[in-house]
């Protein structure tokens, strides 16, 4: 069992709704503020992108990294926190 | 070479395949990250075709080769170059299952050292198959003997008999302490 973090838990726990970027595994306030800078300000919106690139979780990484600057753990954790969310609900 | 960003989205689609590369729709927000790729697929010098699936098939092939060349390196196909040439059809055969076993072999060693102990990682590989084909490979170890080993070997061809021959009375203890009707006599 991977270690998980609480607010991977509680995103991979239930629908996304509404719920705002920083919501994500792996996106705090800075990379909250980049991720709004470039147009997505809802966690949907990454879900967005992360289906556009097929639910590849290494393609989104390496999409993280570049738009937004995320180091490898988070936006590693980002994706598999969606990843696990596709899996879920999708 | 004309720049990337001046490529339709079909282009660049089309050239992600050609490097191989799994990709969804290029749109606005996937773009970027696509020339990307392709300027990094483009400096490794990368082949401009192949499919992961043919890499997989290559590595069988190489595989299975070693069979006949008996290089230094695996020592499982070491471990065939041993066996008489009755044996290869077998071999062959099992090669399928050993290709597999060889993905295996990472986790089995250490199954292997708890029960075995005495012999080093890598030659764990060899005991892993004999293990699994207890049946054949104990007749067939009569005819082994005089058989003139290859000399490109990790371990020498001694070694691995005794080796087998302590599996085997290992095997023979184990069964004669659990089933006390009958005690299989193919193992020696």
């Amino acid at each position: 069992m991977s270690t998980t973090s609480q607010k991977h838990r509680d995103f991979v726990g239930e629908p996304m709704a509404d719920k705002p970027v920083t919501a994500l595994s792996g996106i705090g306030e800075t990379l909250g503020k980049k991720l709004e800078e470039n147009g997505f300000d809802k966690a949907y919106v990454v879900l967005g992108q992360f289906l556009l690139l097929r639910k590849d979780t290494e393609m989104f990484t390496d999409w993280l990294k570049d738009s937004i600057g995320a180091n490898s753990r988070q936006a590693s954790s980002c994706a598999q926190c969606l990843k696990e969310w596709c899996d879920a609900f999708l | 070479m004309s720049s990337l960003s001046d490529k339709s989205a079909q282009e660049i689609s089309d050239l992600l395949d050609e490097y191989g590369i799994k990709h969804g729709p290029v749109v606005e927000s996937t773009r970027n990250l696509y020339e990307k790729k392709l300027k990094e697929a483009m400096a490794k010098g990368k082949r401009a075709k192949p499919s992961p699936d043919k890499t997989y098939y290559r590595e069988e092939e190489e595989e299975v080769t070693y069979v006949y060349r008996t290089p230094a390196k695996s020592e499982a196909s070491g471990d065939r170059g041993a066996y008489p040439r009755a044996r290869q059809e077998w071999n062959e055969r099992d090669y399928q299952h050993e290709t597999s076993y060889s993905n295996y072999s990472k986790p089995k060693p250490e199954y292997n050292r708890s029960s075995y102990g005495n012999e080093p990682d890598m030659y764990d590989t060899p005991s892993t198959y004999r293990s699994t084909y207890a049946k054949s490979p104990p007749m067939k170890s009569g005819q082994d003997v005089p058989d003139a080993p290859k000399s490109s070997r990790l371990i020498p061809l001694w070694v691995q008999f005794v080796f087998f021959l302590a599996v085997a009375v290992f095997l023979y203890l184990v069964f004669s302490t659990m089933e006390t009707n009958e005690t299989p006599k193919g193992i020696k």
